[in-house]
């Protein structure tokens, strides 16, 4: 049978699917992490030919937000077997408006009281037993969070035992035309005051919710203007230092060095093989998807410290510091959250979108929210910071703050572009008591993105790097190419025209154009195909390479000055993402203009910032602008011809609108 | 002429029954519904900053901007 998990947002739906089913599906705490749904089975000990389905979080059957519809839909449309209905039941009253509607439907429910053990450390006390009664439906107290006496077994058991049976509604909305909106609205008040009567019968509390805490006060600090933008940027600094600068290289030198040993010990096996054989097994495979794996630990110890922060309830107080800024650049508060998702991995940050209720916010959005740099991007940052700055850290905190700062500046450009008018939009979020993040989770979720991005290593990446591989050994008539004759090769020969096109960002190798294609179908990749081309392996432990190659080999055998490193790096990081994010951004838009826009804004974006920082950081270095100013020059300006032709039709199709409008009006 | 009183106008730790969502905003009424902020519900004002403030509705905390707050007649 198949039960579906239903309730408010926070209510702890997947905390709770998640230790039913043994699956591993994102939590935090806030409103509005789950956007889709997810199935999977109960575990064998709950009955392991049930089906659980995680649904998005909602107030009510009458959706706001498109993940809202998700809800309603499903538990209409396609008729589950049982429904498990998550109560917050440190916030009774609200949700059993919910509730009530959800027993209405004749499908069985059963009320899980979820965190109970909140209620308990306040001296809130539910009767779990009236309630039943009331409502007509099993009410069983659970701890979600908790591995043992948590109620878990029992809910599942009550939902199983209500196969088949149909549910009596304590609550039933009078007949009424649901086009009336005033009879809508009354009838909501009746079952609002039907529900504040019962809340009255069965809950008795010690703290009043009005009461003001710790937790305000805290609060107070970090939702503070000042402090709380200095307090949301020092803890970003913080993960980003500690997973780029600290913990993760620490970690990350002893792979590398048995990555490195490994490949030796490969090209030793191969000595005897033909040099083809070798070269494709040791440099391509070994040395491409290792390039890439030894990366794994800054990724890993990142994913870990945002799930700590996802975890203790910060992420709604950012989105409450940072929404007067949003708001300014005509986004709002709500788009902070796809924003810190996306340091994680573009494609949630983008499905998160969906909380958003303005289309225009949520669109662009979502056309934004990949400028900030993804896990899948973070080795490309940490390659060019250890290869050409030492490891700086400045570079890494930059990539991430020009992310940031292109996100409100492109904000800017697309309500200038679709003039929009700044309508305002009002802006609630749901504010979860704080928690300790649990170490136990964070490590769990760490080692769910470790499996992702080993197993995108060892297929997508390591197929793309035998083919680049393949394709830089041999020309076009299948002859393995002679040593100085490379340009020839099949590789060199496609990546050479858009390497033409780069000659005004200061960096027209092909073998950079290659890496460059290669990054859009996993920007891991960027890291693997330099590794192949210029056949490098070990990125991390650059002073080892220094030492035995004399000066930077990594950066010598690159050939790019420390400017044209930063301006490759940029143009790695702010063109589009990765196809994976553009199908996700082509989903969630759900509009054609708004796609191709999005891939347009951001080419023009990754090319004018690398362009910028090749040519000004040239003049400042070397007194004079670097090649291809006038070129690249010409270029900008296409673009911004593009952009302004774009907006005159936006403009114009705007008044067209409106004009008919008028005309319907007028008759 | 009656005074009314808007939310952004209370103290902080005042405790108000709400007395209209004045809105054209349909959504916006609609929405502080749903969280259970309507007429005759009470709605207490836990701390006001610059840009807005927090509140409690029921029993859960909420983080309005001024917009909001000033559509709220307590």
């Amino acid at each position: 049978m198949r039960i579906a998990f239903a309730g408010n947002p926070n209510s702890g739906k997947t905390t709770m699917f998640n230790a039913l089913t043994g699956r591993n599906e994102k939590v935090g705490n806030w409103a509005g992490v789950t956007v889709g749904r997810n199935e999977g089975p109960f575990k064998a000990e709950y009955g392991a030919e049930n089906i659980a389905v995680d649904l998005p979080g909602a107030y009510s059957m009458s959706p706001f937000t498109p993940e809202e519809g998700i809800t309603s839909s499903y538990i209409r449309d396609e008729h589950p077997d049982a429904i498990i209905n998550i109560v917050d039941a440190t916030n009774l009253s609200r949700s059993l408006f919910f509730t009530t509607q959800l027993l209405e439907l004749g499908i069985p429910v059963v009320v899980a009281l979820n965190k109970s053990d909140i209620n308990d450390k306040e001296n809130t006390k539910i009767d779990a037993e009236k309630l039943s009664t009331k409502l007509g439906c099993p009410v069983i107290k659970t701890v979600s969070t908790d591995d043992k006496n948590n109620g878990l077994a029992d809910v599942a058991a009550a939902a199983i035992s209500l196969m088949g049976k149909g549910q009596k509604a304590p609550y039933l909305q009078a007949d009424i035309d649901l086009h009336d909106k005033a009879a809508v609205d009354a009838e909501d008040r009746k079952r609002y005051a039907f529900v504040n009567q019962i809340v009255k019968d069965v809950e008795s509390r010690e703290v009043k919710s009005s009461d003001t805490t710790v937790q305000d006060k805290i609060d107070n600090i970090v939702t503070n203007k000042f402090a709380g933008i200095i307090i949301f940027a020092a803890v970003m600094w913080a993960v980003f230092s500690i997973s780029q600068t600290y913990v993760g290289p620490w970690v990350a030198d002893y792979l590398v060095g048995w990555i490195e040993s490994f490949k030796e010990w490969v090209a030793g096996q191969l000595e005897n093989s033909p040099a083809i054989l070798s070269a494709l097994l040791a440099d391509g495979i070994v040395g491409g998807v290792g390039a890439v794996v030894g990366f794994l630990p800054l990724v890993m110890v990142m994913y870990f410290l945002i799930a700590l922060l996802e975890d203790c309830g910060y992420m709604a107080r950012a989105s409450v510091v940072l929404d007067p800024l949003f708001k300014r650049v005509g986004l709002s508060g709500k788009s902070v959250i796809p924003v810190v998702i996306g340091t994680g991995c573009g494609i949630p940050a983008i499905m998160a979108c969906r909380t958003i209720r303005d289309e225009r916010e949520r669109r662009a959005t979502a056309m934004l929210a990949t400028f900030i740099p993804c896990g899948a991007k973070m080795p490309v940052i940490a390659l060019f910071a250890g290869a050409f700055f030492a490891g700086a850290g400045w570079v890494t905190t930059l990539m991430y703050a020009m992310g940031l700062a292109l996100i409100l500046l492109g904000a800017l450009l697309v309500s200038a572009v679709t003039g929009h008018k700044f309508r305002r939009s009002f802006f609630i979020i749901d504010l979860p008591k704080y928690k300790w993040p649990s170490l136990k989770r964070a490590f769990w979720s760490m080692m769910e993105r470790a499996k992702a991005y080993i197993i995108k290593a060892s297929t997508i990446i390591l197929v793309c790097n035998c083919v680049v591989q393949i394709m830089q050994t041999f020309n076009w008539h299948f002859q393995v190419v002679e040593e100085g004759m490379e340009s020839t090769s099949i590789l060199a020969t496609i990546a050479s025209p858009f390497a033409v096109l780069m000659i005004p960002l200061g960096f027209g190798a092909w073998q950079l154009a290659a890496a460059a294609i290669t990054g859009f179908i996993a920007k891991e990749n960027v890291v693997g195909t330099i590794a192949v081309v210029f056949a490098i392996t070990n990125f991390i432990d650059v002073d080892e390479l220094a030492m035995t190659g004399g000066a930077n080999a990594v950066a010598a055998t690159m050939g790019l000055t420390s400017v044209t490193a930063l301006a490759y790096l940029a143009f790695n990081l702010f063109t589009p993402p990765c196809f994976a994010a553009i199908g996700a951004m082509r989903s969630e838009m759900n509009h054609r203009g708004w796609l191709w826009s999005a891939i347009g804004l951001q080419f023009s974006t990754g090319y004018t910032v690398a362009f910028l920082i090749y040519q000004f950081g040239t003049l400042f270095t070397e007194g004079h602008f670097g090649t291809a100013f006038i070129p690249g020059l010409i270029a900008e300006a296409a673009m911004v011809l593009a952009i302004v032709l774009i907006s005159k039709k936006i403009r114009a199709d705007f008044d067209k609108k409106y004009e008919l409008h008028n005309n319907v009006q007028a008759a | 002429m009656e005074q009314i009183m808007r939310l952004n106008e209370v103290m902080a730790g005042e405790t108000h029954l709400v007395q209209d969502v004045k809105t054209d905003d349909e959504e916006m009424r609609a929405f502080l519904f749903r969280l259970g902020c309507y007429e005759g519900e009470p709605i207490t004002l836990i701390s006001k900053r610059k840009s807005g403030c927090v509140v409690a509705i029921k029993d859960g905390r909420y983080s309005l901007d001024n917009y909001l707050a000033e559509a709220i007649v307590v």
